[in-house]
């Protein structure tokens, strides 16, 4: 009866091992498409197999892609595509150690901020001759191209992006007696405005708050991609035209500006919260929040009681001296060392030309970066997207192109959390980041 | 040693201890020792992730850090964190060992209770602090609030944000040194403490004169493992601060992760690693030689 017992037990514990061991990377895709074979096989053609490699997304974002991969492979018969979707936190690291030891796939999925490092490191493949090709380039807004080069060369294909604004708690306005912000993209209100209603909408007795500029003080690349803006629409800057240093443009006197009004907000007017609870705007904690046009789904299929059009809206992101934000989003580079660089192409070319960028954003959603695929889809020109779409394509701009962009986009986010959570002098603080950011770029000289 | 009374050991047997002992070698050669020392050789390149380029460069990182405010501050975190865990924690441990030692008829459960922090995964245990400590809605505030006491900010206040750090890092960990202690106290033989009550010995004095001195060899491996751990912080920070606010409490491995796959800086990065390394061993060494004791039951 023990042994039985010790058996089963030693039999359950290896098996667990095996379970546990198996499908340690995500999802592991092999596309095992069985297609019928037309005929008998004619023609002599070596399947051409490629490697894919992606961030996991959301549901809706896997199926489309691989929906966009059946069609692929159905339309080109010698070319099987091989997709392996890596768990989001992971990518990055894995994609790194897999170039440095030779092992990554042929398609790779690249944020556009990271695509300078990579392409600086000799990892992707110049796609200037494709695109001049077959890439049908005059169909993406100029803004989206320029954060596709590096050096005048293009090392991306963008599939869609995404774009920031002011999402605003109608009834809190309604209750304060304030005028709503124009939902015309060309009418957007000034900081001052905005500071002007943040004002009357705060009420810390019962711990609301008017504004929160910029999701609060987070990690990642959603600092820079929030905060960067800011100093932009100062009129400042956060590196010279040619990259090459800060000096001169972070401790500009407009980028000055930008940081002294941002901190007002946090001390001297004490309008946004040092601290964000969870979804602080669904909830009510606070009036005026800037967020991202991924967070229109989230805010209508997880608040159904929090509707779009009575509780809240959209109005475009504020101005000072200019309107503008950043765009960049994932992409897709070509691994430099592929041995089969035209299919690898003809993969991206698919995905993100007009037809699949179609599919994809109807499935998936987020916004399409194609003037042609936004043509065709109507919902891109209606209320609220519409607001999203035209500014991205009339007033956003690729963050700086460097290939220390991953020290810039630290340093930007260590200065606003220095000027705005530790109440810092603003000019020793952009001191500070003009150093570290001036360091980075020297030692990759 | 006894080696010369090895005639007694056949041929046989010493092949077959060597055999033993081989394959979790093996693995320690392939999965440390070597990747050690390539990660050693790494530490004296600029090897940057990605680009895969290697320089020798020298003794240059080695001197960079030491110059590296990032890192010094790094230093400086890890360390309060440090000083300020191993005697508190190892304190709780012991007192929760003390607590739990007598079999009343819920010691059980209470030993489960005091344990199941430590099981509980990182991520699970920041996640649920970082609700806690939210400034203005978290659990911690609303009870302070209601007994009049002014908000505490763990994370967004710069100067108290390693304390709250701190906190979670006991809570979670003081659980196991729980265990060791009590261990280590049904070590102790109860007649020394029955024939200590007839002398007249108080109970404190018992525990003085009794429990601490035969809990020596305990309390040295309590606080060498407490010692390490707590170098090693980085988990925590990750899930409940992110190094914020304002950098307050980066500690070294989560500068060394940083630098090695955000900024890329792998051959800087490995010679952060290795000047931890050393750091630990240092003070573990120390620790041994100062806690060795030969007390014998």
């Amino acid at each position: 009866m023990k042994r039985m017992f010790s058996l089963l037990l030693a039999i359950a514990m290896v098996l667990t091992v095996l379970a546990a061991c198996s499908n340690s990377s995500g999802d592991q895709m092999k596309n095992a498409s069985n297609e019928p074979q037309s005929g008998g096989n004619a023609t002599e053609m070596e399947t051409v197999t490629i490697k894919f490699w992606r961030p996991n997304g959301n549901d809706a974002e896997n199926a489309a892609i691989n929906k966009l991969i059946e069609n692929f492979e159905a339309q080109n018969p010698g070319i099987k595509v091989e997709l392996e979707n890596i768990p989001y936190d992971q990518y990055e690291t894995k994609l790194r150690t897999a170039l440095a030891g030779k092992t990554a796939a042929d398609v790779i999925a690249i944020d556009s901020p990271t695509m300078s490092s990579y392409a600086y490191a000799g990892a992707l493949y110049d796609l200037t001759p494709f695109f001049e090709a077959d890439g049908n380039l005059e169909d993406i807004p100029d803004g989206i191209v320029e954060s596709m080069k590096y050096n005048g060369k293009i090392y991306i294909a963008p599939l869609s992006e995404a774009n920031i604004a002011l999402f605003y708690n109608k009834k809190m306005f309604e209750a304060k007696g304030i005028p709503f912000p124009s939902k015309n993209v060309d009418e957007a209100w000034t900081w001052d405005q905005v500071l002007d209603a943040a004002k009357k909408l705060t009420d810390p007795a019962n711990g609301i708050y008017g504004l929160d500029p910029a999701q609060g003080f987070g990690s990642g690349e959603g600092p820079a991609y929030f905060k960067m803006p800011i100093i932009w629409q100062f009129g400042g800057d956060v590196l010279s035209p040619d990259g090459t240093t800060a000096k001169g443009y972070l401790d500009s006197q407009e980028s000055i500006d930008a940081l002294t009004f941002y901190q007002s907000l946090y001390w001297k007017y004490k309008v946004s919260p040092l601290e964000l609870p969870p979804d602080p705007f669904p909830t009510g904690k606070v009036a005026m929040f800037v967020d991202g046009s991924w967070s229109l789904p989230h805010f209508t299929n997880n608040f159904p009681n929090f509707k779009l059009g009575e509780d809240w809206d959209v109005a475009p992101l504020p101005k000072e001296k200019q309107q503008v934000m950043a765009n960049g989003s994932w992409a897709f580079g070509i691994n430099a060392d592929t041995k089969h660089p035209e299919e690898a192409w003809k993969l991206i070319n698919y995905i993100t030309g007009t037809e699949g960028a179609k599919i994809y954003t109807d499935m998936a959603g987020g916004l399409p970066v194609r003037t042609s695929v936004v043509d065709q889809t109507p919902l891109m020109k209606e209320y609220p997207y519409n607001i999203f779409v035209e500014q991205l394509q009339k007033y956003s701009r690729p963050r700086p192109i460097t290939p220390a962009y991953p020290a810039v986009s630290t340093a930007i986010r260590e200065l606003f959390e220095d000027v705005g959570q530790g109440n810092r002098d603003v000019n020793a603080a952009v001191a500070d980041a003009v150093k570290k950011i001036d360091r980075a770029i020297q030692e990759l000289k | 040693m006894i080696l010369g009374k090895s005639q007694s050991l056949r041929k046989g047997d010493e092949i077959t201890g060597i055999l033993f002992i081989l394959p979790a070698f093996i693995l320690l050669l392939v999965f440390v020792f070597i990747p050690m020392a390539r990660a050693f050789y790494y530490s004296f390149t600029d090897y940057m992730l990605v680009s895969g380029s290697k320089t020798f460069v020298g003794f240059k990182n080695y001197v960079n850090l030491l110059q590296d405010s990032k890192f010094i501050a790094s230093i400086k975190h890890t360390f309060y964190f440090a000083i300020i865990v191993i005697p508190v924690q190892s304190a709780i441990a012991l007192g929760l060992a003390l607590l739990v030692k007598p079999q009343y008829k819920y010691t059980g459960f209470f030993r489960t209770a005091f344990f199941v922090p430590v099981v509980i995964s990182t991520a699970v245990a920041g996640t649920v602090f970082k609700l806690i400590y939210n400034r203005d809605f978290g659990l911690l505030n609303v009870l302070l609030g209601a007994v009049g006491i002014p908000k505490i900010s763990f994370l967004s206040n710069a100067d108290i944000a390693m304390n709250g750090v701190i906190i979670l890092g006991i809570w979670k960990a003081a659980g196991f040194f729980m265990v060791v202690f009590l261990a280590g106290l049904n070590n102790v033989p109860h007649d020394l403490y029955e024939s200590a009550s007839v002398d007249g010995a108080s109970k404190v004095k018992q525990f003085f004169y009794i429990t601490l001195p035969l809990l020596k060899r305990t309390t040295a491996f309590v606080i060498i493992i407490t010692t390490i751990d707590a170098f090693k912080l980085s988990g925590l920070v990750f899930v409940l601060t992110n190094g914020g606010p304002n950098s307050s409490t980066e500690t070294i491995v989560y500068f060394i992760y940083k630098t090695a796959f955000e900024q890329m800086k792998m051959g800087y990065a490995s010679a952060a690693a290795f000047i931890l390394f050393f750091m630990i061993l240092i003070i573990s060494v120390f620790q041994m030689f100062f806690l060795r004791s030969k007390v014998n039951h």
